[in-house]
């Protein structure tokens, strides 16, 4: 890689390139990281304690979750939730994917994209504070509801997980859509109309030749979606009630309420694990190699 | 099983763009049938409409004696095989054959007893359970034309199929496909820019230029006797001399060319001529032959400028010495033997012709050739209405 570098920028700008990315890498990925893991293995000590005879490597701040009923109920729920999240995205995602990928015109996919990337210019936490006020239980969509005559009394949106999967769905659309649409469109148009032509109907030729086409992208719209709503903290703490607490926010309590970097160190590092998990998983299942996620 | 197919005064327009005038066509159960014409001429648009990817802006299209309109593709008694093949690259050969029957519900072991039967037909047995994407370019020929005879279509539409294969595999593929069209006796419908593959397969073939068939008639009367000044120039290689009528006793029409005197040629019954009107004569290079001084025949004398050998024959490159333009002549390796001493760049030679084989047309314009191809791709819009007047509704 030196050489390759060093021929095209010379060797003074390729040295620098090397060094910053290593800088990069070393000191703003890697040291961190490693930190954290040994924050997770170690006591909760005060400081005066720290290298003195309770100081050490220990198994307890990952035991901890599985002794306590709550924080486990919380992880699995929030596997759960994230995994519903994933496919409820992917559910919405498909068809507008294939719309802008295969039906649209040019025009009007590029007026499709644009109106779905500018909600994005604005702020994560206002997104979804517009979300409250919509879901209000005195909100709009209640509001609209009641006038269609299609409830009798206003719904609790916000009590239980669905504004949590609504916020989550909205805010993480773009990372389904776009791999989606990149993979749909690489398809070749003659290859749908050959299966209408040989008399396929259109859930068929979606199940056998789009869907097929798509795993790729279907797979990283998938994990991405899945990471970031596992890894969410503004849309459950927002839109969600004490009766949906996501597991990120109780990691955002060991470290910031209770104080305890080192448990929060484990917390961190056992969703990094299941994410890690979930996502050979949808590899696995989808028969997709790191390889073609990057593309 | 009808796979006869009647476009009735169909036309297909696209915004204010009128791809495919008012027409009108039979083809009959079991024909080899060919559009040949330029691209952008409306030929696929053709095949679009019979296939039901495009509906007509007006007229309908009857396939087996029922209308189409109304009718999706996917219930279509036609089949299609795209200029691109497009087999599904994530299927086996087995699979893509079986496509067309797993949708209409046929059982497994039926599905496996038609696809071997016909990668027989296509002489690949044994080839099943490979990926397509493990087949040669004639192999996944093979396999596009018994993926779409599985569904047991009335009707076989060909979009430019063999585009995409090597001359020596194009020509092996021809006498194949003519080969399984006469076994299965399925109405095989052909879209072609390729002159050759349109006269060697077909038994009837329409030629067409701007969204209008120009010419519909079987391969040889097509060579024979064009109608039009475009088809006589797109089809085969034809020499055009402008000239003038001075009279016509039946087919024999005697003209002015001009500074090149007198000459010949026949016109067809169809083929309406006025005395004095302005007319093209069509002379194909292969009908020239070097004639001495005692000649009375018409005549044209001419400088030679380049000499062709390719193999069976000779391809001289002359001009006209009253006219300037140019003029090929093609000679059988027999008479460039004889004329050997003579055919040398920079002499002059005078070539005779058979009035009989030279074919007279009004005047529509010359030919638009394409710069980088050197084909014919459009009549230029001279005398467009006598074009519109040989506008064919053939039965």
């Amino acid at each position: 890689m030196f050489r390759q570098l060093s021929e095209r920028f010379g060797h003074p700008l390729a040295m620098a390139i090397l060094t910053l990315l290593g800088m990069w890498l070393i000191v703003m990925v890697t040291l961190p990281q490693l930190q954290m893991i040994d924050y997770s293995f170690r006591p909760n000590l005060l400081p005066a304690q720290r290298g003195g005879p309770e100081d050490g490597w220990t198994l307890g701040n990952y035991v901890t979750l599985f002794d306590n009923e709550i924080h486990r109920a919380i992880f699995f729920k929030t596997l759960w939730s994230s995994v519903l999240v994933t496919l409820l995205t992917l559910v919405v995602s498909y068809p507008l994917a294939y719309y802008l990928a295969k039906v649209a015109t040019p025009r009007q996919a590029a007026l499709c994209i644009l109106l779905l990337i500018i909600p994005f210019w604005i702020n994560e936490i206002l997104r979804t504070y517009s979300w409250f006020i919509i879901l209000a239980f005195r909100g709009p969509l209640n509001e609209i509801l009641l006038a269609l005559g299609l409830i009798e009394r206003p719904i609790r949106f916000l009590s239980g997980d669905a504004g949590v999967m609504v916020g989550m769905v909205y805010a993480y659309i773009l990372f389904m859509v776009f791999p989606l649409y990149n993979a749909i469109e690489s398809l070749d148009d003659n290859q749908i109309r050959a299966a209408r032509d040989l008399g396929a109907g259109s859930i068929r030729t979606h199940r056998r030749i789009v869907i097929p086409h798509a795993k790729p992208g279907i797979a990283t719209g998938c994990i991405m979606t899945f990471m970031l709503a596992a890894g969410s903290y503004a849309v459950p703490a927002l839109l969600g009630s004490p009766g949906s607490r996501w597991f990120t926010q109780i990691i955002y309590n060991w470290f910031f309420e209770g104080g305890n970097w080192n448990q929060g160190a484990a917390y961190a590092f056992l969703l990094l694990v299941l994410c890690i998990g979930f996502m050979s998983l949808v590899m696995k299942f989808f028969k997709v190699g790191l390889g073609d996620i990057a593309k | 099983m009808d796979g006869s197919v009647k476009l009735d005064e169909v036309v297909m327009r696209f915004g204010d763009f009128t791809a495919i005038e008012r027409t009108s066509l039979e083809i009959a159960s079991g024909e080899f049938f060919s559009f040949l014409g330029p691209s952008g001429c409306g030929k696929t648009t053709i095949l679009n409409m019979i296939s039901g990817f495009l509906t007509p802006s007006d007229g309908q299209v009857m396939i087996g004696g029922e209308p189409m309109a109304g009718v999706p593709v996917n219930h279509r008694p036609t089949a299609m095989i795209f200029q691109n093949l497009a087999l599904f690259p994530l299927m086996t050969v087995y699979e893509n054959i079986e496509f067309g029957l797993e949708v209409r519900g046929v059982d497994k072991r039926k599905r496996r007893e038609a696809s071997e039967r016909l990668l027989a037909l296509v002489a690949l047995e044994g080839s099943g359970s490979k990926l397509v994407t493990e087949l040669s370019g004639g192999q996944k020929q093979r396999i596009a034309i018994a993926r779409a005879l599985a569904v047991e279509p009335r009707v076989l539409l060909l979009d430019e199929p063999l585009s995409a294969l090597d001359l020596k595999l194009r020509q092996h593929m021809r006498a194949e496909l003519k080969a399984i069209q006469r076994k299965t006796g399925i109405t095989f419908i052909y879209i072609t820019h390729d002159q050759g593959e349109a006269l060697t397969m077909s038994d009837r073939v329409a030629v067409m230029s701007a969204g209008r068939i120009q010419q519909v008639t079987d391969p040889m009367t097509l060579y024979r006797a064009p109608l039009t000044g475009f088809v006589a120039s797109f089809v085969g290689e034809n020499n055009r001399l402008e000239v003038k009528v001075v009279d016509r006793q039946g087919p024999r029409v005697r003209l002015d060319g001009g500074a090149l005197g007198p000459l010949m040629g026949s016109a067809g019954e169809d083929v309406v001529l006025a005395n004095g009107q302005a007319a093209a004569l069509y002379v194909r290079p292969e009908h020239l032959r070097p004639v001495d001084d005692g000649y009375t025949g018409p005549r044209l004398e001419t400088t030679i400028e380049a000499v062709h050998f390719e193999g069976a024959w000779l391809m001289l490159e002359t001009r006209l010495d009253a006219s300037g333009e140019k003029l090929r002549v093609q000679l059988g390796s027999d008479l460039a033997k004889q004329a050997a001493g003579m055919l040398e760049p920079g002499r002059q030679v005078g070539f005779g012709y058979d009035p009989e084989e030279a074919v007279v047309l009004p005047d529509d314009g010359s030919p638009v050739v394409d710069e980088a191809t050197g084909e014919v791709v459009e009549t230029s819009a001279k005398g467009e209405a006598e074009a519109g007047g040989a506008h064919v509704s053939s039965a």
